[in-house]
């Protein structure tokens, strides 16, 4: 168990961030981690005095913390935070996506950040198919059926060219 | 296949043969995999569901080679999905969930492969004993052959990319399911299980996650699955499992020479219950078939088989139970129901002799 690095509670969010090109571990607990605008601020809103504190540590750890707690997949559109609480990832993307968040948590609960098994025998498809039906999923939200029909066809297609 | 086909009979797992199955029920391993141009199953849509379900079923089971047999879970009955769960096919998430899912199943029952699970894919296989070497073979051919029909999503750094970060990597779960009432008996139970904890191995209950063990049935497998290869993390449970069998071994030795007449008593009147009763629970008759099996692997009971006895195990839950019977019933018909299954394939048995 890791303690908070601002209170005396056990840390429960954690995350490494770069700054100026140096790389470094935060661990704080949930509502030190909520007045650092690293979780996103539910109930009650910071009193003046935690306001301040908000303010150093932005100051101190800078925009990055924030960047992380902002990180959404392009393509499923998860956002890094509600990962953090559902502890589901959206799509296959986001291990890239959230990966300076993400990395730190496999270090820790798996001991590893490195993959060492079995890899598939051939390499995936090049074309970029999950991109195709994300922007599938927007064409079919926006109403912009013309637009989703070309997808479609075009995901058709190669579905045919193996 | 059908559902049908299944009730009667049990799967090949069951069959109580294979290295130390005394002790080892069966070896399991299972693969998670995802395909690379889907969402995963938490933010896929019910079209994209149904559409992995359609990949599945057209890539995998439609050429037939393979010799896999597809059961629609989303259009089934909840008894039927609940048959499928004390079958060891489906797991109990798998069960519960509202969309278009389903299960592939090998002949013999030692392969299943859960679709739109927590990952599109679940691919499992079972093998009675200790045979971790043997289903570690075959699962991995099985992916060879599934993976060279489908896109699998995968990264060079992080391996097989899953949708909780805990199966992230080889996606592998190695588990053996073990029988150990002498390391219950004895009280030694817990102290094994701080042990492998200590190890990075975790103890479940018969049907996974969260479940309480019943009947004296373990699961004990790996958690880890980054950082380290397949066969590492099998060499793993591997060195580990024969210092528990020793244990259970050890504890059953003493229990015989220390406390036979208890062992005797505890044994003969677990099979007499069993025999006579006229209405019996479904967790009673855990704890029972559990004395007996006992019984019989120390050669206190000379007229009843291991594989009946395993059968037994799943033929008197719930739902196969009521499939049997061809009705459904009422928990209270149920436990007259199992008394009457019991009485029927146990009535011949002799009772062990008193010293
Ligand atoms: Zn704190
Ligand atoms: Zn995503």
């Amino acid at each position: 168990m890791t303690t908070c690095q601002r209170c005396t509670e056990t840390a429960t969010v954690h995350v490494t961030e770069t700054v100026e090109g140096r790389r470094r571990e935060i661990h704080l607990c949930g509502p030190c981690a909520r007045r650092a605008g690293l979780i996103a601020a539910e109930e009650v809103p910071p009193l003046p005095l935690e306001g301040v504190v908000q303010g150093l540590i932005l100051a101190h750890v800078g925009e990055l913390v924030g960047e992380v707690a902002a990180l959404t997949c392009p393509d499923c559109g998860l956002k890094f935070m509600e990962f953090r609480r559902g502890g589901r990832l959206g799509c296959p993307r986001d291990y890239e996506a959230f990966s300076i968040g993400l990395i730190p948590i496999l270090g820790r609960t798996q001991g590893a950040t490195r993959h060492v098994g079995k890899r598939p025998r051939r390499p995936a498809r090049g074309v970029d198919r999950l991109r195709l039906r994300s922007l599938l999923r927007r064409a079919i939200a926006r109403e912009d059926y013309e637009q989703a029909a070309r997808l479609r066809d075009q995901l058709r297609l190669e579905d045919g060219d193996e | 296949m059908n559902l049908d086909d299944l009730t009667g009979t049990s799967g090949e797992w069951l069959r109580g043969s294979g290295p130390e199955s005394d002790i080892v029920m069966c070896s399991r391993i299972r693969l998670a995999r995802n395909l690379a141009d889907f969402p995963f199953i938490n933010r896929a849509s019910r079209g994209e569901k149904a559409e992995i379900e359609a990949t599945f079923k057209s890539k995998i089971i439609q050429p037939g080679e393979l010799e896999l047999s597809y059961l629609d879970v989303n259009g089934m009955s909840s008894l039927n999905r609940q048959f499928l769960v004390e079958r060891q096919l489906i797991s109990r998430e798998h069960q519960a969930a509202d969309w278009p899912r389903g299960v592939a199943i090998g002949p013999r029952e030692n392969i299943s492969i859960m679709v739109n699970e927590e990952d599109h894919l679940r691919i499992q296989v079972m093998l009675s004993g200790l045979s971790l070497h043997d289903v570690w073979d075959r699962i991995n051919r099985l992916d060879d052959q599934i993976e060279a029909r489908l896109d699998y999503a995968f990264s060079p750094q992080l391996g097989y990319l899953t949708a909780c970060p805990t199966n992230v990597g080889t996606g592998i779960r190695v588990g053996v399911m073990l029988h150990l009432p002498g390391l219950v008996e004895t009280k030694q139970i817990e102290k094994v299980f701080r042990a492998l904890q200590k190890i990075n191995l975790a103890v479940r209950g018969l049907y996974g996650e969260g479940t309480q063990a019943f009947g004296d049935f373990y699961q004990i497998s790996n958690q880890q699955t980054l950082g380290k290869s397949e066969l590492e993390l099998i060499r793993n449970l591997n060195d580990v499992i024969p210092q528990i069998i020793t244990y259970e071994r050890q504890a059953r030795q003493a229990l015989l020479g220390e406390k036979r007449n208890q062992l005797l008593d505890k044994v003969s009147r677990a099979y007499g219950q069993l025999k006579t009763a006229h209405q019996i629970s479904s967790e009673e008759t855990m704890l029972l078939l559990s004395s007996v099996r006992l019984g019989i692997n120390l050669g206190l009971i000379d007229d009843l088989e291991i594989p009946t006895v395993n059968e037994l195990f799943i033929h008197t839950q719930p739902a196969h139970l009521q499939r049997l019977q061809g009705a459904e019933l009422s928990s209270d018909e149920r436990n007259i129901a199992r008394a009457s299954y019991l009485r029927t394939k146990l009535g011949n048995g002799r009772l062990p002799e008193t010293e």
